[in-house]
């Protein structure tokens, strides 16, 4: 999966290395902000209220 | 299959990443929007307290809009700079930035039971040391009006997650009427877990009426 990534990005060695950065990053900021914001309000990781 | 194999592992260490990110996410991403709504709230309420008439901020504390802060919590047991908001409500989106007042139970200073539910780990970890209060101990409860100090009447209880008699005007005593000024805080037992509920309780000692320009 990564090999086919990796295969698929254009340009020289440090182009896709700056590309497969920018992907991580970009990645992770919508996991960090969305996805893991919206699964901790909707996950009952610690149902401590009584809501 | 050698090259299935190698998917199927860099899918198992994509789905690890991810969930080990969560994981982190639940202890230092929720503080810091904890930490950031706490800021807030605590800027919002001095500016209110300041410079609003506070008859008609009483009069506004009878109809509270969920996730509203009204009102400042402080235990000093916990060090001198803990000091946390309270917001209306009890539920996921209010208790992820702050403690919450459960609806329907008494406000601060009233005949009845000031119930606040809190997390015990997650959103900064709130009411981590709960367990460690005791009789004596002081909780503080500053709001527009004045603050209210509680002293803990006992040890933590600890109950099962349904058990909603420790909400009552008089906790575990449903069929009593309330005669005292109460304050129950609430958080979950063994840390990451629902199953059960350590609660303190507390009885009103001393009020400290707001004066003009404090």
């Amino acid at each position: 999966m990564y090999r086919w990534l990796w295969l698929r990005l254009p340009g020289g060695p440090a182009a896709r290395l700056v590309q497969l950065v920018v992907l991580v990053v970009v990645v992770g900021a919508l996991l960090w902000f969305l996805v893991y914001h919206w699964a901790s309000l909707h996950l009952p990781v610690d149902p401590s209220g009584l809501g | 299959m050698g090259r299935l194999l190698r998917l199927a592992g860099e899918l198992l260490v994509t789905c690890g990443v991810i969930v080990l990110g969560f994981l982190a996410y639940m202890y230092w991403g929720t503080a810091l929007r904890a930490s950031s709504a706490q800021r807030t709230y605590t800027s919002q309420l001095t500016r209110q307290w300041s410079a609003a008439n506070p008859l008609a901020a009483l009069a506004a504390l009878r109809t509270i809009a969920p996730g509203t802060p009204f009102a400042l919590l402080r235990i000093p047991q916990f060090g001198r700079a803990w000091q946390l908001a309270i917001v209306q409500g009890s539920g996921v989106p209010q208790l992820a930035l702050a403690p919450g007042h459960v609806p329907g139970t008494a406000l601060p200073g009233q005949v009845g039971n000031f119930a606040v539910a809190a997390h015990r780990v997650t959103a900064g970890n709130p009411f981590w040391s709960l367990p460690s209060l005791r009789r004596g101990s002081v909780i503080d409860v500053e709001t527009i009006t004045g603050t209210y100090e509680y002293e803990v009447t006992g040890r933590p209880a600890w109950i099962s997650a349904d058990d909603l008699d420790v909400l009552a005007g008089v906790p575990f005593h449903p069929a009593e009427p309330a005669r005292q000024r109460l304050i129950t805080l609430i958080t979950c037992d063994p840390p990451w877990t629902g199953t059960s509920r350590v609660v303190v309780t507390g009885v009103l000692v001393r009020t400290l009426p707001r004066t003009p320009g404090s």
